[in-house]
């Protein structure tokens, strides 16, 4: 099985501290993989090495095969990397719409904004992730959590992203949030798209992931199948740092 | 706030008996202009998490270089202005290179322009008035012979109003309305625009033949908020200047060029206090170290006033046109019923807080 996105021997150290430590992974078209460790375990470092928002220090990483160097945030993205982050990234004065299309936004041919394209692109995307989602033209400030998170999801959507990275895409989210976002997560995986989730809900963990890889003091536990581990299992490599037994 | 400019309106008028007459309407639109034309530019720069304090000194030693080139210099007066905006857009790169770039606070970096370009309009001319001549330039300032008359008045208004029609009608496709909604918008754009044409028309100078007409610092005023507003809401920079507002984290990493987008935005606001500077100098017929003292404050409340959150990432252009309306016809207001400038200054400094307090509450 040829690896959609392969990271080897990942290295970024932050004056003394080796934040990330020689970190290999790989992440599989259509997977779920969960990356587990405490605060400060080196997760979100990597995370953000991937989406080309922090340099490697050391090591490489590989998309279909092909070594890339991301300079930054647009270079990965541009590759088909996307992240959604943990406070989401929205600008909450901004409406659904126009923070879908942030950055990348449609022009008319005078190279003004053309509200009309984008609105009638928009529409139909966040009706299928979320068909009560109507209040698309209201700042995304008044929006519920499940809401905000669709508009991030959409976001990554709209530009046929191959790998994603969600970061906690579950914390302060409500049961039938929390359901409809594993849904939406269960689709993107069913349609190709390779997902890194970082989480620290272990429910999240086993409804979702097929593997996954625990980091502790920004080196790597293990990885392991999700099937093949308990529970406890889990939270022995996070806290005691020990590797699975299989 | 379009209730309280209304309100403060009636209540000088009823204070004074001269306040809502075509004479007074015309100068005060006049006397703000120079405060609104800088102040749609704050209103971005407030949006984008930014401040400039400098704006005032700016403006004191663009002013006072147009009109040293002209009148100790001899320049023609085209190359002097062009001069002056020169200065004004250097000035603008420098200071949005030291915040944007290198990362320096823009409160610190437009304090320090602040003193230094009041310094550098005292040197200019070492202190000396600089006297303008030029006819066309002093009808940029209003007064006697700096207004439309009562044809070109009407003749403006009209294609402004088609203009806004226009625009309120192709906006349709994107955001379709209400009807009687947008029926009562157009309606009040036409009251508003022909309003203000008949009172200015009807202002009539001693031995003059017919009405003045919309004075020209009101005109540039105007063009300059439709200009901006249009901008902000319809183009990517604008777009990418609420975004930064809002969340500049979001912005970063949605891959807007953040830094450009502030040099810009500084760029922008340089040209409009070069533009205002010139408005400025035609009134005093004179380029003089000391114009635009203080300005930076009323510029400011005009935007915080007018409903531009200093938090960023909220507020319109338009909105500074209330602000600056409220500010000058308080200050008008006090004068005609016979304030001394101390409790002016008193009653000016709480209005913006009261401004502030009210914009609370009614956002709860």
């Amino acid at each position: 099985m040829s690896a959609l996105l392969e990271v080897r021997e990942a290295r970024k150290s932050f004056g003394g501290v080796h934040a990330v430590d020689g970190v290999s992974l790989s992440l599989a078209s259509g997977e779920v993989l969960a990356v587990l460790g405490h605060n400060g375990a080196g997760k979100s470092t990597l995370m953000q090495m991937i989406a080309g928002a922090l340099p490697f220090d050391g090591g490489e990483l590989l998309l279909n095969g092909q070594p890339m160097k991301f300079a930054s945030p647009a270079d990965s993205r541009a590759a088909g990397i996307e992240t959604i982050h943990q406070k989401l990234a929205l600008a909450d004065n901004l409406d659904a719409v126009a923070n879908l299309f942030l950055g990348r936004e449609l022009r008319t041919r005078f190279g003004l904004l053309d509200e009309a394209a984008m609105r009638a692109a928009a529409l139909p995307l966040f009706a299928r992730l979320n068909p009560n989602f109507k209040n698309i033209a209201e700042p995304v400030m008044s929006l519920s959590g499940g809401q905000r998170q669709v508009v991030a999801i959409a976001r990554a959507l709209q530009f046929q992203a191959r790998v994603l990275i969600m970061d906690e895409p579950c914390a302060a989210l409500g049961p039938a949030e929390t359901a409809m976002v594993h849904d939406l997560i269960r689709r993107l995986s069913a349609e190709g798209v390779g997902i890194l989730l970082v989480t620290h809900d272990m429910p999240d963990v086993f409804a979702l992931s097929q593997r996954l890889a625990v980091m502790k003091n920004g080196r790597l536990v293990g990885v392991c199948r999700t099937a093949d581990v308990s529970e406890d299992e889990v939270l022995a490599m996070i806290i005691a740092g020990k590797p699975p037994a299989v | 706030m379009a209730a309280v400019l209304v309100a403060i309106a009636i209540g000088f008028h009823a204070l004074t008996g001269s306040f809502l007459t075509a004479e007074n309407l015309y100068n005060i639109a006049q006397q703000t202009a120079v405060v609104g034309i800088v102040a749609g530019g704050m209103a971005l720069i407030i949006v984008a998490r930014q401040i400039d304090l400098a704006v005032g000194s700016l403006l004191g030693a663009v002013g006072v270089l147009m009109a040293w080139l002209q009148y100790t210099q001899g320049w023609p007066v085209l190359a002097a202005l062009l001069a002056g905006l020169g200065f004004a857009l250097v000035v603008g790169l420098f200071q949005g290179w030291l915040s944007a770039v290198v990362g320096i606070p823009s409160f610190v970096v437009t304090l320090g322009g602040l003193v230094s370009l009041r310094g550098a309009a005292f040197l200019v001319a070492d202190g000396k008035t600089q006297p303008v001549t030029e006819p066309w330039l002093l009808a940029l300032g209003g007064g006697l012979d700096g207004s439309l008359g009562e044809r070109g008045s009407w003749l403006l208004g009209a294609g402004l109003v088609a203009l806004l029609w226009g625009w309120q009608f192709a906006q349709r496709r994107a955001r379709p309305g209400r009807r009687g909604q947008e029926l009562l918008q157009a309606g009040l754009v036409a009251l508003a625009v022909f309003g203000s044409v008949a009172v200015f028309n009807a202002y009539r100078l001693e031995g003059q033949a017919e009405g003045q007409g919309l004075p020209l610092p009101l005109v540039i005023w105007v063009a300059v908020v439709l200009l901006l507003g249009f901008v902000a809401r319809h183009t990517r920079f604008g777009r990418y200047v609420y975004a930064i507002g809002g969340n500049p984290d979001a912005a970063r990493l949605a891959g807007i060029p953040v830094r450009r987008v502030m040099i810009q935005l500084n760029l922008l606001l340089a040209a409009l206090v070069a533009l205002a500077a010139v408005v400025a100098m035609a009134r005093l017929n004179a380029g003089t170290n000391s114009m635009g003292t203080g300005m930076e404050l009323t510029v400011i409340a005009a935007a915080v006033i007018g409903g531009v959150s200093l938090a960023g990432g909220s507020g319109s252009v338009g909105g500074t046109v209330l602000g600056a309306l409220i500010i000058q016809s308080i200050d008008s207001g006090l004068l005609l019923t016979d304030v001394g400038i101390g409790w002016r200054m008193v009653v000016l400094g709480q209005v913006l807080v009261a401004a502030v307090v009210f914009d609370r509450m009614v956002q709860k």
